[in-house]
């Protein structure tokens, strides 16, 4: 017998390397994407903050803009600073 | 636009809780006006009542914080008697996202127990509460009494009415308590004796 295959889907387990385990502003977990995106991963990615807290990166973001030009940390109130 | 999913497991989280005095209700399809309620917290003017907040989400919540007042009347250095507006930071300049309305609910419950008479929302009981301080608790008690407690709810809206019919409020308050809150046995018991 000969099997020909026609297509396939390749399955992988990810996870990104958060601490808690929601994002602290919209509490979709970190595996998956923020409301305003619909599907997890790249296009959604996670961002850290100088002081360690993990936010997606699309609402980080909005809470940034919202504050400028002194964002604090939604978690710990301490000036917002990207992750070098 | 709102955050649907956010408010969702937010309610979620409230019903589930039945130890912190909180709860949420929806008032109709619309995730953006509710009413919350917070049990008065013991050992203050406000135990043993039921403080209903009116609670309107903006469509940037929670990037901006849930306006919220008292429907209750509310005896309170920080809240007004007038209209229940409330003065505290973090409904205002000190919100963050990571707050949420069950922990917006529980800042206003530890503001029954804390208040903060030097930033006040009523000027009038901000002093009271300075230079008369029996007072003030004796009003707040009150105010508890006639406008917070489960029993009391719609009790001041039948007292005035049958003042409106000519009886002192005393008589009335009276009767209604005589008649277990039956507005028409209370009348029928003033217009008897
Ligand atoms: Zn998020
Ligand atoms: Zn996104
Ligand atoms: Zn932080």
């Amino acid at each position: 017998m000969k099997v020909k295959i026609l297509s396939w889907h390749a399955v992988a387990a990810w996870t990104w390397d958060a601490h808690d385990d929601a994002c602290g502003i919209c509490r979709m977990a970190f595996d998956g994407c923020c409301p305003d995106c619909k599907v997890p991963g790249d296009d959604c990615p996670l961002i850290w903050g100088a002081c360690n807290h993990a936010f997606h990166l699309h609402c980080i973001l909005k809470w940034v803009n919202s504050q400028s030009p002194r964002p604090h940390c939604p978690m710990c109130r301490r000036e917002w600073q990207f992750q070098a | 636009m709102l955050d649907v999913s956010r408010v969702q497991k937010e309610l979620v989280e409230v019903a589930g809780d039945k130890v912190s005095g909180v709860s949420i209700q929806l008032l109709g399809n619309s995730l953006s006006h509710l009413q919350g309620t917070i049990d008065g917290p013991s050992g203050t003017p406000y135990e043993g009542g039921v403080f209903t907040i009116d609670i309107q989400l903006p469509s940037s919540y929670p990037f901006e914080p849930p306006k919220m007042r008292f429907i209750t009347k509310v005896w309170h250095p920080n809240i007004s008697s007038q209209n229940g507006a409330i003065c505290l930071d973090i409904l205002k300049d000190q919100w963050s996202p990571a707050l949420t309305l069950k922990t917006a609910l529980l800042s206003l419950q530890a503001l029954l127990s804390t208040p903060e008479p030097k930033d006040p929302q009523d000027a009038v009981v901000a002093e009271q509460y300075l230079k008369h301080n029996n007072t003030f608790i004796a009003t707040a008690r009150y105010w508890t009494e006639a406008f917070a407690k489960r029993s009391s709810i719609g009790l001041h809206e039948k007292i005035q009415k049958i003042v409106e019919m000519g009886f002192s409020e005393e008589a009335a308050r009276a009767a209604l308590q005589s008649s277990g809150g039956d507005e028409n046995a209370a009348l029928e018991k003033l217009c008897v004796g």
